[in-house]
């Protein structure tokens, strides 16, 4: 029962990850399209947006690989 | 589209200040006790600054000059704003949103003329104060970066006239707080593009300078040169 | 690592301080918490009455927190990117340090991290950010810099940290749940450790390059404006430079502490603080060189208003700050680190703490000549941090200790499993690697190392 249940908080941990970085990588997209309508330098933020955007996806997608791949390491043994 | 500027004319400026107190009665601009004075958080909109040319007496020279936001064409203080609380309005305004700056300081510290200003206190108010504060002025609060708008409100309700009496702008119809108080004539405000305004003509003499043209920020605030 | 996580032998000793609690770490406590309270209720006041209760005035209108700012975020690069070049170059030396390094990172960063937001004239408006954000100015780089370094040092602190949870989560215990909630399911099969090789190798990889971008963006907060003193283009690796330095110098203060504080003696041994004594000998004759570069244009240039804040520096009211700057940061730690006789753990703690307060004094050279001395001949500016700057300064300062305390009661500092893994395989590893870098040696070691770099060579 308390290995559900912490499975369960495990899983919901790395939902929330996601959201923070897909929040994040929705945020900066809403500044660049926020630059455009206002004619204000966006090829600046776009630069920005390039590095940041996959930066964060990068650590969520190397977390994630880590809990899937210990989950189905423990299994196999 | 018009481009306001202002002309001061350095020929005519007696250094005596009523641009000052104008500028801080039309703006309801925060006046500050002795000890915040001494504290350097005095603030201005228009300010008289002192430069001094030379070293030692006979061959020295101080001079007096009135000195508002300058408005630039390309601002250096609304390009580093992280939320674009100031940012360069159409007709060549810098403005400012007070509702939105998060005070970080950023663009006074970006200013190369240090036109701008921050609350460091809620501003207070003497009970005399209160009654004659101009209401066409929003009262800023505590935390926030405030400078010269170039007597915006005026425009707006010179524009409303204009338009109630369906009329085009005329030059006379705004002007600003210190150029209406500045008993030498000394400042001119106007169009910069209009080719009738006087402005325009003044701000092509050859008198005409800008204060540190090299590092490129465009001011829209003209200097006449002295000993015409 | 055995399966037999329980029984850690010898290595117990990295173990035990996590439930020792001595009169005087309490006493230690005690007064930190105080510290941080004094912080809350300062900060308090000063979001109450506003921004004038600090030494800030017009024209010197930043002062002790962006100094703070600039100067915490240095010390962060200690960890990460240090343990990242010595994992990635295979130091087998860097075993017992990566851990508290790492924990530095993370912790200065969420406490350095904050300070712009205490700077604001209005903390309740800074999500404003996020509604109106413009990524056009340089303090949203730092804000995206910042939350990806921050993101990315955890990651990397939790990676390496996984086998060491499932080890205290073996040990039962009040906190199991925790430990297990935390060790995600690792049990040290062969897969396990595969993956989370992995995953720990893409970290340590993209970790180098943000650490690096992170302090470069710090420093274009100033190097954006047109300001004298500021605007230059050397600032990026001044500041990248400056905070390894800074970090080095931390990092040594933290380990001479819980060295002593925790028994370590065993695993942090003089050849540790030898190494990185050389290291900080080294970043300080670099940071003497930018500091000269940087200087020297200015000088030489002659431009009337870079002088100007260069004289201010030299020989006006900031000349004991910029001065003493010169002798904590190269004189000290350079008459002290030159030589292997005067090489030894007190003396690099004094090198280090003398190169921490240096480097926050070139940060305050940095921020406050510049905006103390504008362009328009008004007249200079001064700056004089109240009460208010130094508690919320002591504050934040507590903050990292109790930080570093709280994580130390948790996780072991040292890493058990690595050492183990050093114990097992290092030397084994080692010796087979020197022999592949020699004529005719094995070529067993490519396959030993994850390394391939000396695949080409044969």
């Amino acid at each position: 029962m308390r290995h559900k249940a912490i499975f369960v908080f495990q899983v919901l941990s790395m939902m929330g990850i996601w959201v923070f970085v897909l929040g994040i990588s929705a945020w900066v997209i809403r500044l660049i399209r926020v630059a455009n309508q206002l004619k204000d330098a966006e090829t600046a933020s776009v630069a920005i947006s390039l590095v940041a955007i996959p930066v964060f996806l990068t650590g969520a997608s190397v977390l994630t690989y880590v809990f899937v791949g210990l989950q189905r390491g423990a299994k196999k043994n | 589209m018009p481009k306001w500027g202002m002309v001061i004319d350095l020929d005519k400026c007696t250094g005596c200040g009523a641009c000052v107190a104008a500028c801080k009665t039309e703006n309801n601009v925060g006046v500050v006790s002795p000890r915040l004075s001494s504290e350097n958080r005095s603030m201005f909109w228009m300010e008289m600054i002192k430069m001094v040319e030379g070293e030692e007496y006979p061959d020295m020279r101080v001079r007096y000059i009135p000195r508002p936001c300058f408005h630039c064409d390309r601002p250096p203080c609304t390009r580093v704003c992280p939320v674009r609380a100031t940012y360069l309005a159409e007709e060549g305004l810098v403005a400012q949103i007070y509702n939105r700056c998060i005070g970080c300081r950023y663009c006074m510290a970006a200013c190369p003329y240090t036109v701008k200003v921050f609350n460091w206190y809620e501003p207070q108010w003497s009970d005399e104060r209160k009654q004659c504060v101009n209401p066409d002025v929003s009262l800023r609060p505590k935390g926030v970066v405030e400078k010269c708008t170039f007597c915006y409100h005026r425009l707006q309700i010179a524009r409303e006239d204009a338009r109630a009496e369906n009329r085009p702008l005329k030059e006379a119809d705004y002007r600003v707080a210190c150029q209406d108080a500045c008993p030498a004539a000394a400042i001119s405000f106007g169009d910069l593009e209009d080719k009738s305004t006087k402005v325009y003509e003044l701000s092509r003499s050859t008198r005409a300078m800008r204060i540190m043209e090299d590092i490129g920020t465009e001011p829209k605030v003209f200097y006449l040169s002295e000993g015409e | 690592m055995s399966q037999d996580a329980t029984n850690l032998g010898a290595d117990e000793a990295l173990i035990k301080p996590l439930h020792r609690v001595s009169l005087k770490l309490t006493l230690l406590v005690g007064i930190l918490v105080l510290l941080v309270v004094n912080m809350f209720i300062v900060f308090a006041r000063q979001v109450g009455l506003g921004l004038g209760v600090t030494g800030m005035n017009h024209p010197v209108t930043w002062g002790f927190y962006i100094v703070n700012f600039v100067f915490f975020i240095g010390i962060s690069h200690a960890g990460t990117l240090i343990s990242a070049i010595l994992r990635l170059s295979q130091a087998e030396w860097r075993r017992p340090i990566t851990r508290m390094a790492e924990v530095i990172t993370v912790i200065v960063l969420a406490i350095g991290g904050v300070h712009p937001i205490i700077d604001l004239g209005r903390p309740d408006r800074v999500l404003n950010v996020f509604t109106s954000g413009r990524l056009q100015s340089p303090l949203l780089w730092d804000v995206t810099a910042i939350s990806a370094y921050f993101m990315a040092s955890t990651v990397y602190l939790f990676l390496p940290l996984i086998p060491d949870i499932a080890i205290l989560r073996d040990r039962g215990g009040k906190l199991r749940p925790l430990y297990e909630f935390l060790s995600w399911g690792y049990v040290g099969t062969d897969r396990q450790k595969r993956v989370l090789e992995n995953g720990m190798t893409v970290m340590m990889i993209i970790v180098i390059p943000i650490a690096v971008s992170v302090h470069t963006v710090i420093s274009y907060i100033f190097a954006m404006t047109v300001q004298p003193g500021w605007h230059s283009t050397i600032f990026g690796p001044y500041f990248v430079v400056g905070a390894i330095f800074s970090g080095i110098a931390a990092l040594l203060i933290v380990m001479i502490c819980f060295r002593t504080a925790f028994h370590l003696e065993d695993y942090l041994k003089p050849i540790h603080f030898s190494y990185l004594g050389k290291l900080l000998l080294i970043m300080s004759l670099l940071w003497f060189y930018f500091t000269f570069s940087e200087y020297l244009t200015a000088i030489y240039g002659n431009e009337p208003h870079e002088m100007h804040i260069v004289m201010y520096k030299f020989t006006g009211a900031y000349a004991p700050f910029f001065w003493g700057m010169v002798v904590t940061n190269f004189v000290i730690p350079v008459a002290l680190l030159s030589s292997p006789k005067t090489r030894t753990i007190p003396s690099i703690m004094i090198a280090s703490i003398s190169v921490v307060i240096g480097m926050w004094l070139e940060r305050l050279n940095i921020v406050v000549p510049s905006l103390a001395n504008p362009r328009l001949p008004t007249d200079t500016g001064f700056y004089i941090p109240t009460f208010t700057e130094w508690s919320l300064f002591a504050g934040a300062v507590a903050l990292f200790a109790l930080g570093f305390i709280v994580f130390s009661k948790l996780f072991p500092l040292i890493s058990v499993w690595e050492m183990r893994e050093g114990e097992s395989h290092g030397v084994k590893e080692v010796t087979d690697r020197v022999k592949s870098y020699l004529p005719g040696g094995g070529t067993q070691a490519k396959a030993q190392t994850a390394d391939s770099g000396k695949a080409s060579e044969k």
